[in-house]
């Protein structure tokens, strides 16, 4: 246990060193500020911050896959290159707690980010806006880093099948076009080849059930279901969405995503040569 | 200490280690001496655990595949080549070792300098030079005051001088009872330092044995360079025959001599009384590739 936490402290105070910890909650920062500033000028209430709250995730969606990504790509593949990961584990820690404790370690890192970005927002907001519902706010957050902790173990997963640092990185650029692009690409084209543009555009058409279970084992899709579901503001504007889209089962993906990732990471590294 | 039985290695096809088997006994020095690609390396990622193998191989009578968190609390070591975290200082490092290693009240900066580094404790290692990460190296290979020290190639990148302290550091932490495990490729290190040698040649053990041993047994002695004006086979039959003399070559102007060092002063005279004038004449200490060609021949 104290081994864990040691290399989580280290994964911390190394990323915060190198600048990267200040640099993303800058841009956290910076951009939550703008949509929170302009959106919320208008507002009477917390209930009509659907374009801001909409702006935020999409944000989140972008920008919180790409520092999980950058985060993780290179903590196995990179140590692995320059012979650290060689000196590391001749001291007494077992693998298991070296995966864990940079996972923890890393997570940390972009928790710190995603509160430090989005609690000037939320000072924003709260100056402009009258009746926040802070309880909402930080199931907002709270799954914002959900998701960042998912594209953290995908990329550590990846980070331990590749050998070198850059094709490790090659690796974590395709995962992410693979989940904001390619995969809702690929079932968009399937819905059409199969039911034609003009039948889809019709306002009663609703999509068949396999096409919302394939969409919403993106951990994206996850991710925009569960705040949508449970944040006030887009939730009583909410389009429809098939009844199996609840709070649990987006939890379930997102949790399975991590969990999956992880234990592929260790069952890889624990053959890996050094 | 060590006990490694029938261990084997192989990468993608290539066997790095093949079937070896020796024992380091407690207090000794002990080195594994082989040229580039002989598996030196390799022999000692596998004590630590760093890679898989076929074999065993155990740590006081603790199998190193099942018990490795336990054994590495003994062990210090050096890679080959040493990497830390760039953005963190030594003294960080140092800190983030020691607490893996359970230290809580190791005097850090009285280790960093013991290895020339007190200055720099607060530099971000990444601007260290390769003989500064060296030093570093071994300062974390020494915190906990380790019983066994793996050392692979601990003097390569210093310079003249860190290369003396590192073997002066070596002896005395072996005087004060620490065993040692190192990896080398130059001759006279492993001569001065270790009690016992294995050599290694393309992933093989061909000796065992302590150092004097395996110089008698192989009749491995400095041979003797002398540049003549003008060499004749009435000078090379002249020094055949003077005693202890075992063996003339003839390249060019230059006469090599195989003797015994007592008997160079004697040839360089007599070829003086002959007549032949002596342009230069030098000791060449006997190479790694002589040991093994004649190892290697031997084994045949
Ligand atoms: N990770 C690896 N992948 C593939 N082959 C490897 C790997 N590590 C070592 N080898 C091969 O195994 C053999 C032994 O290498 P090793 O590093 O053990 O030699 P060494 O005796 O330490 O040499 P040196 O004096 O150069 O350090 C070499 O042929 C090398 O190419
Ligand atoms: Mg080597």
């Amino acid at each position: 246990m104290n081994e864990i936490i040691t290399i989580a402290k280290k994964e911390i105070m190394d990323n915060w060193r190198n600048k990267w910890l200040i640099a993303v909650s800058a841009i956290f920062m910076i951009l939550t500020l703008v949509i929170s500033y302009f959106g919320s000028m208008g507002s009477a209430g917390w209930k009509d911050l659907d374009t801001t709250i909409g702006g935020m995730i999409a944000l989140v969606q972008i920008l919180v896959p790409i520092i999980g990504l950058m985060l993780g790509y290179a903590t196995i593949a990179g140590e692995k290159e320059k012979g650290s990961l060689a000196l590391l584990l001749s001291y007494p820690v077992s693998r298991v707690e070296i995966l864990i404790g940079k996972f923890l370690g890393l997570g940390a890192v972009l928790a710190i980010a995603n509160i430090a970005g989005f609690g000037v927002a939320g000072i924003v907001i709260g100056i402009n806006v009258k009746g926040v519902q802070w309880g909402d706010y930080f199931t907002f957050i709270f799954a914002s880093i959900l998701l960042g902790l998912v594209f953290i173990s995908i990329s550590m997963l990846f980070s331990c099948i590749f050998k070198k640092r850059s094709t490790a990185l090659g690796g974590a650029i395709f995962l992410w076009f693979l989940f904001t692009m390619i995969w809702g690409t690929i079932l968009s084209g399937i819905l059409i080849a199969k039911y034609g543009l003009s039948a889809m555009m019709n306002e009663n058409w609703m999509a068949p059930t396999w096409y919302y279970i394939a969409s919403i084992m993106n951990p994206i899709s996850a991710f925009s279901v569960l705040v949508s579901i449970n944040v006030t503001p887009i939730s009583t504007h909410l389009t429809r969405y098939p009844s199996f889209y609840t709070t649990p089962v987006t939890l379930f993906i997102l949790l399975s995503w991590i969990t999956i990732s992880l234990v592929l990471a260790y069952y890889i590294f624990t053959k890996k040569d050094l | 200490m060590i006990e490694v039985k029938r261990l084997r290695k192989e990468y993608d096809g290539i066997v790095a280690v093949d079937e070896i088997s020796f024992k380091v006994e407690k207090g000794e020095i002990f080195a594994l001496l082989g040229p580039n690609g002989a598996g030196k390396t390799t022999t000692i990622k596998a004590i630590l655990g760093l890679i898989n193998y076929e074999g065993e191989i155990s740590i006081d009578g603790m199998n190193v595949r099942e018990r490795g968190k336990e054994i590495k609390k003994k062990i210090g070591y050096l890679p080959e080549s040493v990497a830390f975290y760039d953005n963190l200082t030594a003294l960080q490092t140092l800190q983030f070792f020691a607490e893996l290693k359970g230290i809580k009240d190791a005097d850090l900066m009285k280790l960093l300098k013991e290895v020339g580094l007190e200055k720099d404790a607060n530099r971000k290692v990444g601007g260290f030079s390769k003989g500064m990460l060296q030093r570093l190296g071994l300062a974390q290979c020494l915190l906990g005051e380790p019983e066994l020290l793996i050392l692979d190639e601990p003097t390569t990148g210093l310079d003249a001088v860190g290369a003396y302290e590192v073997r002066k550091k070596i002896k005395e932490l072996n005087e004060g009872g620490v065993t040692i495990l190192l990896s080398s490729h130059i001759l006279s290190e492993v001569q001065e330092l270790s009690h016992r040698v294995a050599i290694m040649n393309k992933g093989k053990i061909i000796a065992i044995d302590t150092v004097e041993n395996l110089s008698k047994k192989l009749e491995i002695q400095p041979k003797l360079r002398v540049e003549l004006q003008r060499p004749s086979n009435r000078i090379v039959n002249l020094v055949k025959e003077i005693k202890s003399v075992k063996d003339v070559k003839v390249d060019g102007n230059i006469l090599e001599i195989s003797c015994p060092p007592s008997a160079k002063l004697a040839i360089i005279n007599a070829i003086e009384e002959a007549g032949v004038k002596i342009i230069d004449f030098k000791t060449v200490e006997p190479t790694l590739e002589e040991i093994f060609i004649k190892m290697v021949k031997e084994d045949e």
